[in-house]
Order: C-alpha cells, then sequence, then structure tokens
C-alpha cells in the first residue's frame, strides 16, 4: 500500500545481492503509520502553522493585555478582558442582531434556493440562461454588492426608490431606518446566497432516482402526494448539508454589512463579526475582540455541532 | 551522542534562523543612507492614504525628481479605516517596509505612542536643509503633529472642517449669504427656506444641509464643533468627560436637527454622498473638509459648479466663536528606516515653501505655510479660499477644535460614532446618546488608566 512498505519489500529481498546486510533494510523500515505521517507532516505543518497558531494567538491575546507600542500582547490579565466582553451591551447585541440575522435569513434562502431549483428542474425555453445568470451575485465580491446596493436603495439617486415612486411608494430609507436596514441586509445577503442553495438544490433533484418515481406514479400517487412523500424525503439529506455549509458561510457575514450599512443604524445591523472587527482594527482594542471572537468560536462550535447531529439524525430516518 | 549532537546543530540552526527573521534593521550608516548617485539611487517607501496616493505617485513624485533625481519614491495608498493598524504594525514590526508614514490628525498620538517615529527637531536634524523654516508654519496645522512636547510629523494635507454655500441657491430662496457672524439659529432660520422647489415643478428638489450623518468616526466631528464654538471641550484638561451635561446634549441635538433640512436618505450619509449632492446643486450649504474646494468649485470634471457659484466659512457661530474643525493629514518618518536622510530629504520637499505652492495649484491642498496663505496664492480661485481657512485657523487654535489628543482617539471616535448613529436614527434620544457615549468613554479611559 505505502511508498515505505515497498520499498522495504524490495530491500529486504535484495539486500544480500547488494551487500548492504540487514541494518540498511531496517534502515528504511518505517511500516504503514509511519509513512502515513511522513505523508501528512507537510499537511500538518501547513494546518498548524495557518489554523491551530490564529487560533492559539487569539487565546492567547484574549487572556492578555495587549501593549499598543509593541503590538503584542504582554501580561497575563486571566478572565479580565472575558468579564468585560460580557458587560459589554455592544457585543450581547450583537449577538442579538446576528441571532435575527441567521433566524430569518437562512430559512428564508433554503425555501426560495430549493424553490428556484425546482423551477430550473422543470423543462422550459431560456432556463439555461437564467441558471447561468444566476451565478453572477455569487461571484461578485461581498463588498462591492454591498457597496452597490447601498446606490440601488438610495432615497435620492436609487433606481429602487425611483420604482417605487412611480406606483406613488417612498420615498423608503432602507439604509436609514434601524429595522428596514436589517431588511436590506438579509436582502442583500440573500441575493447573493440563494444561488449557491439553488446549485446544491439541483444537483441533489437531478440525482432522484428514476424508479421511485416510475414506481409512485403506477401507484397512483398525485403530484403533491409524490413531492411530500417521496421528493422532500429523499431530499433531507441534502438540504441538510446546504443548511450546514449555509450556516458556516452565514455566521461568519460581515462584509455585506460593512459595506451596505456599517453596523448601522446604531447597531441595528451590527453582526457580531462586524463587531469584533470594529473593535480590534478600528478601536484596536485587541484583547476585547480575541475574547470575543474566542466566545463566538465556542459558540459557533457547539451549534455546528447540534446541527450536524440533527442532520445525521434527518438522513437516518429517510 | 551523534544523535544529540545532530539535535544541537539542528536547535542552533533554528535559533540562528529565528533570531534573523526577528533581528531589525541593520544600522544606519553616518550619511543617514545618503541621497543616492545616478548609478545607486537610493528607495524609499511612502504609506499613504487612497485618496491621493495616485495623485502623489503621478504628479507630485516626478516634480520632486526633477530636484532630487535620485532618490525614488513608491508611494503606496491604503484605504483610510484600514490604514492606522496598518501603520501601527509597519512601526512596531521588526522589517522597515515603510520609510515614511502618514497619519490623519487624531492618530499621531497613537502612532508617536509605539516609538516608531522618528523625533523631526531632534532626530534628523543633521539633515535638515538650512532654509527649512519651521517657524513660517502656522502653529494650528503643525500641533497636529506633536505630541509629548515632540515633532513626530509635519503636515503635508491641511484640512479644516468648513462651511461651503451654494451662492445660487442662497439668492433663488432670498436668503443672505453665510458669514463668519452667522450663528446657528440664524443659520436654522434660513435652512426652513433653503428646502425649496427650484425648477417650479412642485416638488422639492434642494435641501438646506449636506454633510455626515451615518455612522463613521468621522460623524461626531460636526457635533464636536458645535460644542467646541460653545467653549465647551470633549475631554478637559485632566481627561475627563466633560460633554456629559446639557451642552453636549445641545450640540448633539443641533446636529440631528440638521437632518430634518437635508435631501431624503441623509442619514446614510458619509464623505462621498453630501460631496455628490452639493456638487449637483441639491444642497445649498455643506459642512466638509476645506480640501474638496477644488474638486467642488473649479474642475469641470467634477462638479457641475464654478468658483463664483461656491461660498466658503467657517461653521454657525456658538457663544464662543465660530466653528471649524482641525483634520490635517501629517507625515513623519519611521525609526527603523534605512535611509532617513532621503526620507527627510522628501518630506521637506513636500512640506516647503516650494512643494506647498505645487500642491497647492496641482491638488488644491491647503497649505501650513503663513507664507503661502499670505503670499500670492497659487491659484486665482484660492484668494478667498485661504482668507477663510485663515479665519478656520484662529478659530480652531482658539477654541481647541480637534479630536482627543490621546493613544485611545480613534477608540473614542469609535464610542462618539456609535452614540451619534443611534440618535440620528431614533433609536435613542441626544441625552440618552450623550449619557452612554460620556458612560463608555470614561469606562475606557478608566480601563486604560486615567485617573477618572
Amino acid at each position: 500500500m505505502s511508498v515505505s512498505t515497498r520499498t522495504h519489500r524490495a530491500g529486504a529481498g535484495k539486500a544480500p545481492a547488494r551487500g548492504s546486510g540487514p541494518r540498511a533494510a531496517r534502515r528504511f523500515r518505517l511500516g504503514e503509520p509511519g509513512t502515513a505521517w511522513l505523508f501528512m507532516t507537510p499537511a500538518l505543518v501547513l494546518l498548524a502553522g495557518m489554523l491551530l497558531y490564529p487560533i492559539f494567538y487569539t487565546l492567547w491575546v484574549s487572556f492578555s493585555d495587549f501593549d499598543l507600542a509593541l503590538f503584542e500582547p504582554v501580561g497575563w490579565v486571566g478572565w479580565k478582558n472575558y468579564e468585560m466582553v460580557l458587560r459589554d451591551p455592544g457585543f450581547l447585541e450583537s449577538l442579538k442582531v446576528t441571532g435575527i440575522y441567521l433566524v430569518v435569513a437562512l430559512p428564508l434562502q433554503m425555501i426560495l434556493g430549493f424553490a428556484i431549483a425546482f423551477l430550473l428542474n422543470v423543462e422550459w425555453r431560456g432556463r439555461g440562461v437564467l441558471r447561468a445568470l444566476f451565478l453572477i451575485p455569487m461571484v461578485v465580491a461581498p463588498v462591492v454588492a454591498g457597496g452597490v446596493w447601498r446606490m440601488l436603495l438610495d432615497p435620492l439617486w436609487g433606481v429602487v426608490n425611483y420604482t417605487l415612486g412611480l406606483v406613488g411608494i417612498g420615498p423608503v430609507e432602507w439604509i436609514g431606518d434601524p429595522t428596514l436596514a436589517m431588511v436590506s441586509v438579509i436582502l442583500i445577503d440573500t441575493w447573493r446566497w440563494t444561488p449557491f442553495v439553488v446549485l446544491i438544490a439541483a444537483a441533489g433533484i437531478m440525482a432522484l432516482p428514476g424508479d421511485v418515481y416510475e414506481a409512485a406514479k403506477s401507484d397512483g400517487a398525485g403530484r403533491w402526494q409524490t413531492l411530500w412523500r417521496i421528493t422532500l424525503p429523499l431530499l433531507v439529506p441534502v438540504m441538510a448539508a446546504a443548511f450546514v455549509v449555509r450556516w458556516l458561510g452565514a455566521v461568519k457575514m460581515f462584509d455585506i454589512a460593512l459595506a451596505a450599512t456599517r453596523g448601522g443604524p446604531g447597531n441595528a445591523t451590527n453582526v457580531v463579526n462586524l463587531y469584533i472587527y470594529e473593535k480590534g482594527f478600528r478601536s484596536l482594542e485587541f484583547g476585547s475582540a480575541s475574547s470575543m471572537a474566542t466566545i463566538v468560536l465556542i459558540i459557533t462550535v457547539v451549534l455546528t455541532y447540534f446541527l450536524f447531529s440533527i442532520s445525521r439524525r434527518l438522513e437516518n430516518r429517510w | 551522542m551523534r544523535r544529540s549532537l545532530r539535535l544541537t546543530a539542528a536547535a542552533a540552526a533554528l535559533g540562528l534562523t529565528i533570531t534573523a527573521c526577528g533581528s531589525t534593521a541593520s544600522e544606519v550608516s553616518a550619511d543617514g543612507g545618503g541621497l543616492g548617485t545616478a548609478e545607486n539611487p537610493v528607495s524609499i517607501r511612502v504609506i499613504a492614504n487612497d485618496a491621493f496616493a495616485k495623485q502623489w505617485q503621478d504628479q507630485l513624485v516626478p516634480e520632486f525628481n526633477k530636484k532630487y533625481p535620485n532618490i525614488k519614491v513608491s508611494v503606496d495608498g491604503v484605504p483610510y479605516n484600514d490604514q492606522l493598524p496598518k501603520t501601527m504594525l509597519e512601526l512596531t514590526g521588526p522589517t522597515p517596509t515603510y520609510d515614511v508614514v502618514l497619519g490623519d490628525d487624531s492618530w499621531i498620538p497613537q502612532l508617536a505612542k509605539t516609538g516608531g517615529l522618528m523625533d523631526l527637531k531632534a532626530d534628523v536634524s543633521k539633515w535638515t536643509d538650512a532654509g527649512y523654516d519651521w517657524d513660517d508654519f502656522n502653529p494650528t496645522p503643525l500641533a497636529a503633529g506633536q505630541w509629548d512636547g515632540k515633532q513626530y510629523t509635519v503636515p503635508v494635507r491641511s484640512n479644516l472642517l468648513l462651511m461651503f454655500y451654494n451662492k445660487k441657491l442662497y439668492k433663488k430662496a432670498g436668503v443672505q449669504e453665510p458669514t463668519a457672524e452667522t450663528t446657528w439659529e440664524q443659520y436654522f432660520a434660513d435652512a426652513k427656506k433653503l428646502v425649496q422647489d427650484t425648477d417650479g415643478d412642485g416638488k422639492v428638489d434642494a435641501w438646506a444641509t449636506g454633510t455626515y450623518f451615518t455612522k463613521d468616526p468621522l460623524t461626531p466631528t460636526i457635533w464636536q464643533t458645535v460644542l467646541n464654538s460653545n467653549g465647551v471641550a470633549l475631554l478637559d484638561d485632566d481627561l475627563k468627560v466633560a460633554f456629559g451635561n446639557e451642552a453636549g446634549v445641545k450640540a448633539l441635538q443641533t446636529h440631528v436637527d440638521l437632518l430634518k433640512y437635508a435631501p431624503p436618505g441623509a442619514s446614510t450619509y458619509q464623505f462621498n454622498e453630501p460631496l455628490e449632492a452639493f456638487r449637483q446643486g441639491r444642497t445649498a450649504t455643506m459642512f466638509m473638509w476645506g480640501s474638496v474646494y477644488k474638486g467642488t468649485a473649479v474642475d469641470e470634471a467634477s462638479t457641475t459648479l464654478k468658483p463664483e457659484d461656491v461660498g466658503l466659512t467657517t461653521l454657525p457661530a456658538g457663544s464662543a466663536g465660530p466653528g471649524a474643525h482641525r483634520g490635517i493629514w501629517s507625515a513623519g518618518i519611521a525609526k527603523k528606516t534605512r535611509h532617513p536622510a532621503a526620507a527627510w530629504t522628501w518630506l521637506q520637499w513636500v512640506t516647503s515653501k516650494e512643494g506647498e505652492q505645487f500642491t497647492g495649484s496641482a491638488f488644491g491642498t491647503f497649505p501650513a505655510r503663513n507664507s503661502t496663505l499670505n503670499g500670492t496664492p497659487a491659484a486665482e480661485w484660492a484668494a478667498p479660499v485661504y482668507e477663510a481657512l485663515k479665519a478656520g485657523y484662529a478659530a480652531v487654535e482658539k477654541n481647541k477644535m480637534w479630536r482627543p489628543r490621546l493613544p485611545e482617539a480613534d477608540a473614542v471616535q469609535q464610542i462618539l460614532a456609535l452614540q451619534t448613529s443611534r440618535a440620528m436614527s431614533g433609536q435613542a434620544t441626544a441625552e440618552q446618546a450623550v449619557d452612554e457615549a460620556a458612560k463608555e468613554i470614561t469606562e475606557l479611559l478608566k480601563s486604560k488608566g486615567y485617573p477618572q
């Protein structure tokens, strides 16, 4: 199986003929685990450098006093940063804002994504073009998307308000009103990420087994019965996977809010990652920002674990 | 034995590598790295704001190279919001990338506190040109580069928050043009008339005010100016919060009230939006950085207005005098540079009388030198502008109209930005926002060891 095993066997066979003796053969005997570790080492080193080091550094900073003059953590401060963070109303509010965003945006994107995928699955003229057009939002940089939507939603210059004005509505303060600002961020995020769900859903729908549908048809199942009893249960694993992947993306969202609303007005759209970013890279409060990042990491890991458990249960159920 | 030798050798190699990585820049030669020769030119790098970095690279550097052809200058532009942390990393890192760093007004104490900036009046004095006249600088812009008794930076783009007004819209509304004596009460009385229908189609198409309203660290500078023009400071001399009172509430409420006379959607106005609205003749006044004057009144490619359409004066007066707010971009030299002589030569030229004349005429940059301010202006349009600038400098000096001079200034502005935004959007009253801001800033300063 492994290179080392083959080397060992070859070496063992040829050793006496080459006259290098059994000692030389032993030198190359790494065995299967050894070979595995050998090949994994570069990846592990990279992983440690690129992933573990930043995590441990963040942890270290979160328990330290960050000296701006030296621009490095100095002095152990224990739980002080965490205590401050948990007393910070802005941080707690940003967690709440993130929760609202996730609870509204994710189901919306899932429902829209699967609905559109069903429509695109039906044969009709021009669906290929539409399918290609659907990919455009995904390739637009989030900061650009936020900026462009900000212009589109502008009450004075924006095309959205102009159109609404033609039917006597507005001007609407899409970004200036605290409630509508959150609606706008969810709208932009949904515009950007629904195509991703559509792609996954379309792949799942195309992979559904045809014989099951033929059997259902011969048993006299109607359209709704087929949808509820066959299609949706068969798609549950795909839905679960799409939801988990979208969850992981949505939980770290901050770029659209930064570009479109800067987290405002007030804290209305200040999602937790934007709050941490501002705290760290604008206010240069690296100790507090690192504590917040650690708390968010823990919350995310726990919630992701639960989502995976639910996903596995659903997959096993059907 | 052999194994332990190998381990020792590996550890030594690793140690040497780490030491090499962590070592500081090599020693600077006695001539400060020299000014280069045709065969061996000296290269320096400048970290600047992306709003003007390209202008500098394309026009200012070639002009400099006419006099100093052997100093190659690269100017890198960085977005405003990223510039402070990037510069902090640069000044504290072991290996210097940039020889010259630029900072906004309120950043200088924070940058200086890193210990990574040279004192321009001491550390590089041996390379200071005999004709470089420190005393010619107006004290207001020069003070932006001072901290803890040292001159860390020198002004390269002087700026003030001033009031622009559209003379045509004032005439159309039948309102007298504002002056340095116009009070806030008078301004609001005029503002009602300046919201008008200019083309007679029955719809309002011009408004009175455009300025910063959104959640941005520069937005609070508007009501800070109102506060200062009433003789109240943000922090007192002991660095304790001084605005958590009626004067603070009144100042913030003034800023909130401006929104009533601004175009729809103005609550999201940052830098570009009020500028565009004014340049297209949609707002009669604009509280904005004076440096945009050329692009607003002169450059036909960027504005619909002409110099004769645009007036410039200080912000309406409070009980202590007219308003303005200092916003000076200044530049310093990184302590770890290997070319201090070339870096200082570049900076001296940019901030010399000759350099100011060039940046004034080419980019419309405001001067910091009294000789430029009082001399023949770089262009015809500049004469009334320089008058407004001088009045602004005087107002700033009189009522200390600048952001807090302490390393935590940016964190303070962040708190003010959030609370200002809450008041603008109606999430809090001006009183609640001021109280919350005062509380948070007090806690911040306390956590940083300032007696509160």
